[in-house]
């Protein structure tokens, strides 16, 4: 029993409510709850397609997800994914549109400029806090709405595709691509957009995880986190840790950018997220900052968004009732106590 | 007039305009924190007073209904962060992001319910939209106007009077509050529904006054440039009103300034207020002190 009520007050309990509320946002859409549900299950779980789309949807999400558990594991609300994401896409979609030679190398070059573009966003929020004390809430965010601007100038002039009618970057040579994800006995996904950018997911969760649990950094990490004063007088630099902490985080969630802008856009623009920098922070959340359980929720919330447009075409349910749900989960979850507050931490 | 001075001039009536929204998010802000309650939702609160304006104005065709169901709707998301942070002792910061969800979800999912159309509302009846100057329209005076004297009861409140003095310490020592005999959980809820009725003003003065409708994403941000606008205003309300119009000002030069500098793009302009609140909050390094208790759960 008290096991039960435990898994309830976590996030068990917030996908039950997720469950409910979904019910009542359908109820009030005038949209019999079992006509929406099975309408959101067809357009994820229904067949091969639906399926690839709830991976690339749990992929796009991912990335963002283990990148906010990371500087949120370290103390630091790191609220800028967006952003992040949108400089990895961004490096990833200038360069690929030029740069040739053998596939894999090219591939891997432009994944790891989506690291550093996402690392750099995420880098100047740490060291404007680690120097100056900046709030990185506010940062981050005042930094997702300066990534959009600039991203929006930089295809919009200089990087403009002159053959595009729209605001985007060249398409990327085909050496570039990801490679499609890959057959599994006679199921094949080279029709869909599953490429192997959710094992490449997968994979950076458990490093993840390796790390958080088996590395003397992630030990630090979570100790700047958990007890910031303990950290602070066994000699832990702090403010290093929270420029390395943000920078990776960044660079997490501009790999993720990359991986949508060579697997799935296969060119730039900033259309690339419809807002899985936001989203993601209720994946981090459910899934407990635990890197293995944030693929499950990523999952979870995958079907949502591969589904929602399904309920939204067949059942007339607006898909924008999936935020409020999201919205609604991490308030719930916000009870729950995540890490100490800093002693010294920054204005806010 | 030469179009020098008729420049400045546009920049100042432009300047005025685009603080309106900062000002009475950044007070609800200021009056927030000074109770200890971090307000990361007003963005979502505003949100919710610039939808739920244009839908009460749609609904009764009268403006003024809309202003106070946007007052009234941002003031119960206040409701609702201020309870789970004082009763349940949420984490703020992860509270307050979630009411911003639910506020940019809701009234995107409200557009299709009620309006039926995706994206923007209709075009509903304006504040006093009669224009009183070339610039500046009767309904945006009156909402300046109160603006100021919101900044002036709020300065007013929190400094010369006994439940002012009382909210001030909930933010440094709710312990002394209870020892007083008073409850501190009760002031902070009341200071986080006043922020969210300040913000809702806020976002009803964007959708009903400034414009005729509700489009998504319409507040871009302004919440959080308000939560700038407190700490560079170091938690009072006048240093946060002046922060809020310094902040509108670089919004109303990069309307000014569109299309008269061909070198600099308007995309990279659409910057500006956000570079400016970034680089307010770095400019501060060790010169504010929060109230010791902000965010901090009792």
């Amino acid at each position: 029993m008290k096991v039960v009520l435990r898994l309830l007050a976590g996030p068990a309990g917030a996908l039950l409510l997720a469950f409910v509320l979904a019910a009542v946002a359908m109820l009030i859409a005038g949209v019999n709850p079992v006509d929406g549900f099975s309408a959101l299950i067809r357009g994820s779980l229904g067949g091969r397609r639906p399926i690839a789309e709830t991976l690339v949807q749990t992929t796009a999400l991912l990335f963002p997800a283990l990148g906010i558990s990371l500087a949120f594991r370290a103390g630091l609300f790191n609220i800028g994914a967006e952003g992040q994401l949108l400089m990895g896409g961004l490096f990833a979609g200038a360069v690929g549109a030029h740069l040739a030679g053998p596939s894999w190398l090219t591939v891997a070059a432009l994944l790891l400029l989506g690291m550093l573009g996402g690392g750099i966003w995420g880098g100047i929020a740490g060291w404007l806090r680690a120097r100056f004390n900046a709030s990185e809430i506010i940062s981050t965010l005042m930094l997702n709405f300066i990534a959009l601007s600039l991203a929006g100038y930089l295809v919009a002039g200089p990087l403009k595709s002159p053959l595009a009618s729209g605001a985007e970057t060249a398409p990327l040579l085909p050496n570039n691509w990801l490679p499609a994800f890959p057959t599994i006995g006679s199921l094949s996904f080279g029709d869909t957009r599953l490429t192997i950018s959710i094992l490449i997911a997968i994979a950076t969760a458990i490093v993840l995880r390796f790390v958080f649990t088996r590395t003397v950094f992630g030990y630090e990490l979570r100790a700047a986190g958990e007890a910031p004063e303990a950290a602070r007088r066994s000699g832990i630099n702090m403010p290093r840790m929270t420029l390395i902490a943000l920078s990776l985080s960044g660079a997490v969630a501009g790999l993720g950018g990359a991986a949508i802008v060579t697997g799935v856009l296969h060119r730039f623009n900033t259309s690339l997220s419809p807002g899985y920098g936001y989203t993601a922070i209720a994946v981090a959340l459910v899934g407990d900052l635990n890197p293995l359980w944030v693929c499950v929720a990523a999952l979870g919330f995958g079907i949502l968004e591969a589904g929602g447009l399904m309920m939204q075409a067949d059942a007339g349910v607006p898909k924008d009732a999936i935020r409020v749900i999201e919205g609604l989960i991490i308030l719930v979850l916000a009870a729950r106590r995540y890490f100490a507050t800093r002693a010294s931490s920054a204005p806010i | 007039m030469s179009t020098g001075v008729s420049l400045m001039l546009t920049l100042a009536f432009l300047t005025l305009i685009k603080s309106v929204p900062i000002v009475y998010a950044a007070l609800g802000g200021v009056i927030s924190e000074r109770a200890g309650v971090v307000n990361i939702g007003l963005e979502g609160m505003m949100t919710a007073g610039a939808f739920s304006a244009v839908v009460f104005t749609n609904l009764t065709g009268s403006p003024i209904v809309g202003l106070i169901a946007g007052i009234f709707f941002g003031a119960f998301l206040g409701f609702i962060l201020g309870f789970a942070a004082t009763f349940f002792k949420v984490d703020q910061i992860v509270a307050g992001v979630g009411i911003n969800l639910v506020a940019l979800g809701g009234a995107a999912y409200g557009l299709v319910l009620i309006f039926n159309q995706p994206g923007a509302s209709p075009q509903v009846n304006q504040l006093a939209p009669e224009q009183l100057l070339p610039q500046i329209t009767v309904g945006e005076t009156a909402l300046i106007v109160l603006g100021l004297l919101c900044a002036f009861g709020l300065n007013w409140f929190i400094y010369r009077t006994p439940w002012g003095l009382r909210v001030q310490a909930c933010g440094e020592n709710p312990r002394a509050v209870t020892d007083a005999g008073l409850d501190p959980l009760r002031l902070r809820l009341y200071s986080v529904i006043a922020s969210g009725a300040l913000a809702g003003l806020g976002g009803a003065f964007l959708s009903i006054c400034e414009v005729n409708l509700y489009s998504d994403g319409m507040t871009a941000g302004r919440g959080f440039i308000a939560l700038a606008a407190v700490i560079f205003g170091r938690w009072t309300p006048w240093g946060a009103t002046g922060a809020a119009v310094f902040f509108g000002f670089f919004e109303a030069l990069q309307y000014v300034l569109q299309g008269r500098i061909s070198w600099l793009p308007s995309d990279a302009m659409q910057a500006l207020p956000y570079l400016a609140a970034l680089f307010a909050i770095a400019g501060l390094v060790g010169r504010v002190r929060a109230p010791a208790a902000d965010g901090v759960p009792y």
